[in-house]
């Protein structure tokens, strides 16, 4: 078996990606919509941590170190956020908020 | 970088859980597929030569984060909705379609690149050099970080907490 | 001793008089009626004289400082060191200003008195105060200011209150519902506004051309330019000094045709006629329509100047400023004193007689004789403001006279038409006494004030030769005779022969606060002659008998630059006669004498058929029947072609041609078409139309735009996911690739 070359990772990760944004763009559940962004944040993360094996530079697992960090910060408000909304609309169904429409 | 069988097998893995999230009608479910793809992915970290993160990972992500993720399903008891997808399909087949083309372009940028880079020598990535890299070089963006979770916990004790119980926040 | 401190008083008295009367005088007279009216109008008055007083203790200061002109600065009003601009609100006191401080604040006071009268039972009596202090205050800045500019906003001031005034009683219809006293305060309002406009070109080019407003400072960086004979710089171009000055010249005679009512902006003043009687009195017969005939004389300096230059620098290369200046005073006091013999209005008859005597004063300043100009302008003051006022007496009286018939089915009754009046003379003694003596003042007979000042401008048209100044001589003499015919007419139709209408017969005497100034003024008319009666003899001294002769003259060449700078030879003034020319004085006597004694017997027999008679020129004098040949020749010839010629000036030339036509069609209806394309074409279609297509335009994109806003948060992120794919192509590819 040869080696994997970080193409084979550009390919996964963005796989991940795609993925990721296929579910916030698709589901309407909004719980499920956030846990595809995480997923989206891995995907990225992979990324780095590859690039940063590939470049013998430890600078990429740093940044993903605070890429961690904030997304913990992120999913606590946002899950705060989901559960206000529930709160007023009854409802996590992304499709029934349209207050802002135009 | 890795065994292609190690990798081959991991992506796979990696892949099918993120599908599995993707398409599973119960959010306890999504939770779990999520849970799994996270671990795969600290597998990956471990196989690219990144220990400290993957702990990271498992403990954070897989542990911490996955745990809240369960406690806010369970709380609102919302694991089903009257519908997965959203209302409008145009905007789903060109969703669908717009992340098609965003793979396809890594592929063909990958194919145009045609040559394969070699990757450089192992270095030392224990706890302690990255722990040093952190401190020598990101003190500052470190301090932010944590100015950032503070604010963060803030922010969801008054987003959360009930007016009912009082004015008095 | 001198009193030059107490100058800023002049100004604050009237500020004062209107801050009170504007204030709180309504309050007052609302309070009761009574006692409100004679605290208002008394206040109003007492400044007024307040006001005449300091004037007065100026008049007696320059003598004590030897006729020095004083400079009282007040304070900096604009200043502006890097252009070099620097307005003083300051005040000149000369012996120029002081004469016209006199004029403005004592004819100003006498009628401030005769106000209280007239207006007696006015709902808006307190503001008809406000409006005449506030006149004062403007007037008096007018001819104080020491700088064009200060000049300049009183002559804005001064229009602004002749406009309120005439329009005093703005809410007045006439029976075929037209805005009559608020149409022509507009007139008035815009019509001098076009001289206003030269004023203001004048005033720019004056700094433009010697770097200051200050009458000082113009003057002598005027006469420096004139003798050095270099050209000005302006605008990067080289212009001759003469042309500078003529056009200046030109464009202050601009604003003297608007202010002062001539050719060819005389159309707004009788109109005007239509404000209270005071205000005719005050603004349209003695004060402010004199302000050109001021400025004029102001500036005597820069029209000597123009008076010398040639060739191109000449107005269209033809004439020089003062010689049409003259052509202008002389031909409107022809055409307006020819006007006025068909005047029906006994308002109307004053007010061309106005714009006749103002022509009078211009053609006098125009031919240089800027001293006789003032006198006058003095004594016209004094006998027009008097006929005003008595004028207003008679209407007053007619009205009086109207109300007692308790018949108010006659509605077309108009006090001011003279075809309803006749035989006054015996109801309203004080009155036609005192109207008498200022008809034959303004007439010109000896010894009144109007024949000797009348008769020092006729001296100076005869004395110099040339061309321009016996054309001008002989358009005042026939101008002085119609001057003494309508008068002799209207002081027959008003006051001799038999009441015409039963309200004449019925006319009472005005009260006493009406009468009392008219008393004072028609002595000012009988005795004004002698503040500048010419020399009798040819040997004569300055003093003789201890009464000194040209007083004015020798009082105001202290402030004519003009006089100073013939005396260096640089400018070469018109021949002021100093003597009395018999030959003219004679001449214009006998005509005047002539002139009213044929109106007399023009308008011999009255009907007593008011509204329907006809025009009393057309009446055959009774002693003509008995010379047969003769009365066949005057009736025959004579009266058909003097009616058609009075006739056709007064209805076709100024009526027809210059009212109607040229005004009414020509410059209104081009205007109002210009406006009205400008209000629905220009402003309404295009500005509007823009700023509103923007508006529909953004509503409609907006709308449009709108649409997209879905609400939905998949919406927006997937814009966002579109955009970062796009961008990630375009990375992979354009910058790549």
């Amino acid at each position: 078996m040869s080696e994997i070359t970080i193409n084979s990772y550009v390919i996964l990760s963005t796989i991940l990606f795609v993925i990721g944004a296929l579910g916030v763009l698709l589901r309407r559940n909004a719980i499920i919509v956030f846990m595809s962004i995480e997923m989206m944040l891995n995907a990225a993360n992979l990324l780095f941590v590859a690039f940063s094996r590939h470049l013998g530079n430890l600078d990429g697992q740093v940044l993903v170190f605070f890429v961690i960090t904030v997304a913990a910060a992120e999913v606590a408000v946002g899950l705060a956020l989901i559960v206000a909304i529930f709160r007023t609309k009854k409802s996590i169904d992304i499709d029934t908020l349209n207050l802002m429409k135009g | 970088m890795g065994n292609s069988f190690v990798f081959m097998l991991l992506a796979v893995i990696a892949v099918g859980s993120a599908i599995g999230m993707l398409v599973s009608r119960d959010a306890v479910h999504s939770a779990l597929f999520l849970v799994l793809n996270f671990i795969t992915i600290a597998v990956f970290y471990v196989v690219l030569n990144a220990p400290f993160l993957a702990m990271v990972q498992v403990t954070v992500y897989a542990g911490a984060i996955m745990v809240l993720f369960m406690f806010v399903i369970m709380l609102l008891g919302a694991e089903r909705l009257r519908g997965m997808w959203g209302d409008r399909p145009s905007e789903l087949v060109f969703a669908a379609f717009l992340g098609f083309l965003l793979v396809v372009t890594f592929l063909i940028a990958l194919v145009m690149e045609g040559k394969t880079a070699v990757s450089a020598n192992m270095i030392d990535s224990s706890p302690v050099a990255l722990g040093l890299r952190l401190f020598e070089g990101y003190v500052f963006p470190f301090e932010v970080v944590g100015i950032l979770l503070l604010s963060a916990m803030v922010g969801v004790v008054i987003l959360t907490i009930s007016n009912k119980r009082g004015k008095n926040v | 001793m001198n009193a030059f401190g107490l100058a800023p008083l002049l100004l604050i008295f009237p500020v004062i008089g209107v801050l009170f009367n504007g204030l709180v005088g309504r309050k007052f007279v609302e309070a009761d009626r009574e006692i409100g009216e004679k605290w208002t109008g008394w206040f109003g008055t007492i400044m007024a004289f307040s006001a005449f007083a300091v004037a007065v203790s100026l008049f007696f200061s320059l003598q004590a400082n030897g006729h020095h002109a004083e400079v009282v600065h007040l304070f900096d009003w604009i200043n502006i060191p890097s252009a070099g601009f620097h307005v003083p609100w300051a005040m000149r006191i000369d012996t120029l200003s002081v004469t016209m401080m006199l004029v403005v604040t004592g004819v100003g006071s006498l009628i401030h008195i005769y106000a209280i009268g007239y207006m007696h039972g006015d709902k808006d009596f307190s503001r008809f105060f406000a409006y005449l202090n506030l006149f004062l205050f403007f007037m008096l800045i007018l001819v104080s200011g020491s700088s064009y500019l200060m000049l300049f906003v009183g002559w804005e001031g001064v229009g602004l209150c002749s406009f309120l005034l005439i329009g005093f009683w703005f809410s007045f219809v006439d029976k075929n519902g037209v805005w009559k006293n608020a149409n022509a305060a507009r007139k008035a309002f815009v019509v001098n506004r076009i001289g206003d406009f030269g004023i203001v070109l004048a005033v720019i080019l004056t700094f433009w051309a010697f770097g200051s407003l200050e009458f000082d400072v113009v003057f002598e960086t005027a006469l420096e330019m004139f003798k050095s004979k270099e050209p000005l710089l302006l605008f990067g171009q080289e212009v001759a000094f003469g042309s500078v000055v003529t056009a200046i010249t030109a464009l202050f005679l601009l604003g003297a045709t608007g202010k002062s009512a001539q050719i060819p902006l005389y159309v707004w003043l009788p109109d005007a006629m239509a404000g209270p009687t005071p205000v005719s009195a005050l603004i349209h017969a003695a004060t402010m329509v004199t302000s050109g005939i001021y400025l004029i004389v102001r500036s005597n300096t820069l029209f000597e100047m123009a008076r010398l230059s040639v060739g191109s620098e000449l107005l269209f290369g033809v004439i020089s400023t003062p010689d049409l200046v003259a052509l202008v005073g002389a031909s409107t006091a022809l055409l307006a004193g020819l006007i006025a013999f068909t005047q029906f209005d006994i308002k109307g008859v004053l007010a061309y007689s106005t714009v006749s005597q103002l022509g009078f004063m211009i053609a006098a300043v125009g031919m240089g004789a800027y001293v006789a100009g003032m006198f006058h302008l003095m004594m016209h003051a004094f006998f027009k403001a008097l006929l005003f006022m008595s004028a207003g007496s008679v209407i007053h009286g007619m009205e009086h006279g109207h109300h007692h018939l308790h018949d108010h089915d006659d509605d077309d009754f108009d006090p001011q038409d003279m075809r309803t009046m006749g035989g006054l003379r015996n109801r309203m003694n004080i009155t036609s006494v005192v109207y008498i003596i200022g008809a034959l003042a303004l007439a010109g007979i000896v010894p009144l004030a109007g024949f000797w000042s009348k008769d020092e401008i006729l001296a100076h048209a005869s004395a110099n030769d040339g061309g321009i100044f016996t054309a001008v001589y002989v358009m005042l003499v026939i101008a002085a005779i119609s001057t003494a015919f309508y008068m002799g007419r209207q002081l027959k139709m008003v006051f001799f022969g038999e009441p015409r209408h039963a309200a004449a017969a019925h006319a009472e005497e005005s009260s006493n606060l009406m009468t009392y100034p008219l008393i004072a003024l028609a002595a000012l008319a009988i005795v004004g002659g002698l503040a500048n009666l010419p020399h009798f003899a040819a040997e004569h001294g300055a003093e003789a008998g201890g009464f000194s002769y040209l007083a004015l003259e020798h009082w105001l060449e202290h402030s004519l630059h003009a006089f100073e700078l013939t005396e260096e030879h640089v400018l070469h003034m018109p021949h002021t006669p100093i003597q009395i020319q018999w030959s003219v004085a004679i001449i214009s006597t006998i005509l005047a004498v002539g002139s009213i004694s044929l109106a007399f017997f023009v308008i011999y027999k009255d009907t007593s058929k008011a509204n329907s008679a006809p025009d009393p020129l057309q009446k055959t004098p009774i002693w003509w029947t008995s010379v047969l040949p003769l009365n066949t020749l005057y009736m025959d010839y004579f009266i058909p072609a003097f009616n058609r010629m009075a006739k056709w000036v007064a209805i076709s030339l100024d009526w027809v041609f210059w009212h109607d036509f040229v005004h009414n069609r020509l410059v209104r209806d081009m205007f109002v078409t210009f406006a009205a394309f400008t209000s629905s074409v220009l402003d309404q279609k295009g500005v509007d139309g823009i700023v509103n297509g923007v508006a529909s335009t953004t509503r409609r994109l907006s709308g449009f735009l709108r649409q997209t806003e879905s609400g939905y948060v998949r919406s927006y992120a997937l814009s966002i996911f579109m955009g970062a794919v796009l961008l990630v192509i375009y990375f992979m590819f354009a910058t790549a690739g």
